[in-house]
């Protein structure tokens, strides 16, 4: 039989063992469908246990196994071999998530993006919230005004576009590309009255302004959430809501003179 | 080692876990809620649901209609007071779910619109367009982070129970980052594990689906109930067993063997419907279990075409046009097109049966609660008793909330009186005793220098495994077949013992892992084998070959089978069926349905 | 422990995209310096000598290729920033978000419109 293979190196690191990251080099078997993830699977059951990367749906849906593919954030499990040309002495590269810190092999600590992803307050607030008191009906949402937030509720947290924002490199207190995407998924919903205690933490330092509009995110972005957009549209609200900080506080003070 | 004391633990992060710790943290404020999970909550398979939750909500639509189709949809082995309480549980909980901000996908007047889903006799299913388990988790998920006394503990793998005489006390957990074992005490614990579809090869679930939860609780002594019945889903997609939702055919796709013949019509579920007219209950929206049995005889037949290495049938989605397939099924789109290269605009996609859900698990009585006094089971993990012999796709879903909310709130009301914290103390011993075990059974699996050189790994292992199972307890079954699966299980489980694992580290060492893992699917496997040979006739998704065993006995066998860990080994039991509600009727589809109820005077 | 990564100050020439960026942030110099150039001139339209200066020093053919360069890095500025118009201003109207190849189009309508109402002025008005 004429398999074909295909030569990749992957990120190997052992807190315990190594002092940094190095590349090791394996030939895996593949064809047409071949996923990256099938690539580790295929290592890991056959080459070398000791290999360690997450994953679980491998269909794109779960956000597991976010890899870096020659320098590029990638979902393992939606991107390809057939896709990267190869020789022995250019193999496919798969590293781990840049700008994580990276925990063992490819496993990144991913806290660093969900700290900032809870700290937006991801829920709808206001009255009639919880239904203890059942039966209720389902409030009223026109398709438009689902429309309006449905492109930025489709993210699942995978983190890519984390690696791929140089801001999120240099300052990890940047609230983020994802999270902003999530806060504005909540303040265009029409069903949810939290803004105003989600605006204080984009209006800071560490909030929309951080970004420059690189832009990047939105191309890696395994969902077509556009997070850039997110962000973005955010710091017309961020402006928006400090206008209005700025005009609440100077009458305040008129009143108390 | 560190300890930790809590009043309620949840083990499993998915839609039942996360629906059972709001329950429980919202029901008193003052009660400490761990959630504990091997991923992160997100990542859990619930994400992976596409078609939809189903609750009655037409006008035109009841309880006793959905009652009917869940009852003959599990060919009457559901537990009919089960059945009822969700039925009205349903409908307020998925307005629940919209108040938390599910994105329910809407009619133009605002309403959430509901859609046709197979087995189901009205359009009941509320969806998010073609991803509805993916939004409700991350609601769920989202709306847990209100909850300041739940505390998570993501990529935390539980490895076992603590229990004594007056029931549970509870778990012991290894932290995956860093190897550490952990003791967690709570007087009131409830497994929310999933189900266990990868002991089979070819199956529709995430990597992490392996049935841990079931195995744990089994070796405490909890029947694991109705394992035989393991639901194929007759549409995934070749090579991966990625699934191709209900909901694509329910909005009018069709089914075709290699000569584009709706084959469907021959397997007693016609007559032909129109293309774009789908109608409940007749052709492509007949039950799973038949649709999957009759892709297994266009296969004896020779009428299926192949795709790679895979006999495969087509779903074809072409009548309904590129703008409808792009709103409606956006991810069956995306899907289609990366993992076979199948644009569904133009081409049909390519499709065959795969092990898709696991109507068994671990047996709770109505309430959720198991045998052991304070453990509650709920989701896929457990065996309430909603889904009988056959699932209806859409049930389960629903089922995560209704039952993922009472048990939180049983679990929080045991907690509160057993509120005493001195139980912990008194378990201290018998923590210690299992933890010792444990690391002793790590350390032995990871002493390489006592390696067999004839030993496999388990990878090897867990190969033979989903191997023999497909085999021998796949759609259809028979007697030879099923005792050889059995003892090649038995014989895997023998060899288990002598699995060595490379990886050395404490690190994120998912070698240990996937280890652990394969050890807790045998004893599933085992289950699932045992109760599918013992089952001598065929009911729902469990078909036997045998000609004297085709047809459904009732006098023998209208009971759930219950097996049992018990002086090392499983033992199989049989219990009665709840069938207060409505007589065992004649499970009938298409248009033999009319002719059935003519026959009985309207009785079916 | 974990392993630390850090970005190096090169970050930018590792991919394509960072470098259109790069490209897109550094082309507002030019348009800076084209705006001081152009509001040298108004100013200097106070004193008929200072705007013959200023003219005479536009001429200078190299001072017209810098402006050259400088115009067509403004207009590629201003190509990127129209693309991203409608991704932070999405315009909706009733159900729907207007297509932002629409928005685009209007911006670069809108230059056109500007630039000929800017020439029909400064030729006096004449039609
Ligand atoms: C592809 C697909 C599509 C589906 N579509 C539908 C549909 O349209 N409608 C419908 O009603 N149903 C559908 N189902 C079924 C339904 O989605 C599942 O039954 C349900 O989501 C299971 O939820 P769960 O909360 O019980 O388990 P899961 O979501 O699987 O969660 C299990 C949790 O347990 C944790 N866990 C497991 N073992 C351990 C351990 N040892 N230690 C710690 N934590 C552990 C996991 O980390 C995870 O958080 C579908 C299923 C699949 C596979
Ligand atoms: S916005 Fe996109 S890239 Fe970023 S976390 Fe969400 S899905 Fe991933
Ligand atoms: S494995 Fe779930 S997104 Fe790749």
């Amino acid at each position: 039989m004429n398999v074909q293979t295909r030569a990749i190196e992957v990120t190997r690191y052992s807190p315990e063992r190594d002092k940094e990251p190095y590349l090791q080099r394996y030939d895996v078997p593949f064809d047409e469908s071949t996923s990256i993830l099938d690539a580790l699977n295929y290592i890991k059951e056959h080459i070398d246990a000791t290999l360690s990367y997450r994953w679980s749906c491998r269909m794109a849906i779960c956000g597991s196994c976010g890899v870096m593919v020659n320098g590029i954030p990638k979902l393992g499990c939606k991107d390809f071999l057939r896709l990267y040309d190869h020789t022995p002495e250019t193999p496919i590269r798969i590293e781990p998530l840049a700008h994580f810190s990276v925990e063992r092999d490819l496993i990144v600590n991913m806290d660093e993006f969900l700290t900032h992803l809870e700290a937006v307050k991801p829920y709808i607030i206001g009255d009639n919230v919880d239904t203890a008191s059942l039966p209720a009906e389902a409030s009223l949402q026109s398709p438009a005004q689902l429309s309006r937030y449905q492109q930025f509720a489709n993210c699942i947290n995978c983190g890519l576009c984390y690696a791929a924002c140089p801001q999120f490199g240099l300052n990890p207190e940047f609230v983020g590309p994802g999270a902003i995407a999530l806060a504005h998924r909540y303040n265009l919903d029409s069903r949810d009255h939290g803004k105003t205690e989600r605006m204080p933490l984009l209006n800071s330092k560490n909030g929309v302004w951080s970004c420059t509009f690189v832009g990047f995110c939105s191309d890696v972005c395994p969902k077509g959430v556009d997070p850039a957009a997110a962000v973005n549209q955010g710091k017309v609200d961020s402006a928006k809501s400090m206008l209005i900080q700025l005009f609440k506080g100077s009458q305040l003070q008129g009143e108390h003179q | 080692m560190q300890q930790h004391s809590f009043d309620v633990i949840v083990v499993g992060g998915g839609g039942a876990g996360l629906r059972a710790a709001i329950a429980a943290a919202s029901a008193d404020d003052s009660l400490q809620v761990a959630m504990l999970s091997k991923v992160y909550p997100m990542r859990s398979h619930t994400v992976a649901a596409e078609g939809g939750a189903a609750a009655v909500t037409r006008d035109d639509d009841s309880y006793a209609a959905h009652f009917e189709d869940t009852v003959a949809g599990g060919d009457w082995l559901a537990e009919q007071g089960v059945v009822d309480y969700f039925v009205r549980h349903a409908h307020a909980e998925l307005v629940q779910m919209e108040r938390w901000g599910c994105p329910w996908s809407r009619r133009p007047d605002g309403h959430v619109q509901v859609r046709r889903f197979g087995g189901m006799k009205t359009e009941r299913t509320w969806f998010a367009a073609d991803k509805t388990g993916f939004h409700m988790l991350h609601t769920l998920y989202q709306t847990s982070l209100k909850y300041p006394n739940i505390q998570r503990f993501d990529e935390y793998f539980v490895l076992d129970l603590i229990t004594d005489e007056s029931g549970i006390g509870g778990v012991i957990a290894l932290q995956i980052s860093t190897g550490e074992l952990h003791v967690l005490y709570a007087n009131a614990v409830i497994m929310a594990t999933g189900g266990a579809g990868r002991v089979f090869r070819f199956n529709t679930n995430g990597g992490i689906v392996t049935g841990d939860g079931m195995a744990i609780a089994y070796r405490h002594g909890v029947a694991l109930r109705d394992m035989e019945f393991v639901q194929y889903h007759p549409t995934g997609l070749p090579g991966s067993g990625i699934l191709i939702t209900e909901a694509s055919r329910g909005e009018g796709g069709v089914l075709l063997n290699k000569d584009h013949y709706r084959y469907l019509q021959d397997y007693d579920l016609g007559p032909e419907t129109p293309l774009g007219e789908p109608k409940n209950k007749y052709m492509e929206l007949g039950p799973r279990d038949k649709l999957s049995q009759a892709f297994w005889h266009e296969q004896q037949q020779g009428r299926t075409g192949k795709h790679g290495e895979s006999d495969v049938v087509y779903l074809d989605l072409r009548h309904l046009g590129a703008e409808f397939l792009h709103e409606r099924l956006p991810f069956i789109c995306e899907l289609a097109k990366a993992y076979v290269n199948v644009d569904p605009v133009k081409e049909p996609i390519p499709i065959r049966p795969a092990v898709h859900y696991t109507m068994g698990g671990i047996m709770t009585d109505s309430q959720c609660e198991t045998s052991i006094g304070g453990l509650y089971a709920v989701g896929e993990c457990a065996s309430v008793g909603l889904h009988g012999a056959n699932r209806l796709g859409s049930n389960s879903l629903s089922e995560l909330l209704v039952f993922g909310r009472l048990a939180g709130e049983k679990a929080a009301r045991r907690a509160r009186a057993f509120a005493n914290k001195q139980h912990h103390n008194l378990l201290q011993a018998r923590s210690k005793a299992i933890l010792a075990t444990w690391e002793d059974k790590i350390a032995g699996l990871m002493d390489t220098s006592t390696r067999d050189p004839k030993s496999r790994s388990w990878a090897e292992l867990k190969q033979a495994l989903v191997t023999t199972m497909e085999t021998g307890c796949g759609i259809y079954r028979q007697e030879s077949a099923l005792q050889e699966t059995l003892e090649t299980i038995r014989a895997l489980k023998a060899d288990y013992q002598d699995v060595r694992i490379e990886d050395q580290s404490g690190v994120y060492n998912t070698d240990l892992l996937h280890c652990i893992e394969l050890e807790f699917s045998l004893d599933v496997a085992e289950a699932i084998c045992l109760a599918a040979l013992e089952r001598r006739e065929s009911r729902g998704a469990h078909q036997r070959l045998e000609p004297e065993l085709t047809q459904r006995n009732d006098r023998e066998f209208l009971k759930h089978s219950l097996v049992s860990w018990e002086n090392e080994r499983a033992v199989l039991r049989w219990q009665d069926v709840d069938t207060s509600l409505s007589a065992p009727g004649e499970r009938a589809y298409g248009d033999q349905r009319k002719t059935r109820q003519a026959d009985n005077g309207g009785a079916a | 422990m974990s392993y630390k990564t850090s970005l190096s100050g090169s970050w930018w020439r590792k991919h394509r995209f960072f470098k259109l960026y790069m490209l897109r942030e550094a082309t507002v110099l030019p348009l800076a310096f084209l705006l001081c150039s152009l509001l040298a001139g108004v100013f200097s339209l106070q004193d008929a000598e200072r705007f013959a200066q200023w003219q005479s020093f536009m001429g200078n053919p190299l001072i017209v290729a810098v402006h050259l360069i400088a115009l067509l890095a403004s207009l590629y500025h201003a190509f990127t920033f129209f693309q991203l118009f409608p991704r932070v201003m999405p315009i909706r109207l009733g159900d729907k978000t207007l297509p932002a190849q629409w928005l685009v189009a209007a911006q670069w309508l809108a230059v056109v419109v500007i630039i000929a109402i800017v020439l029909w002025v400064v030729s006096g008005g004449e039609p």
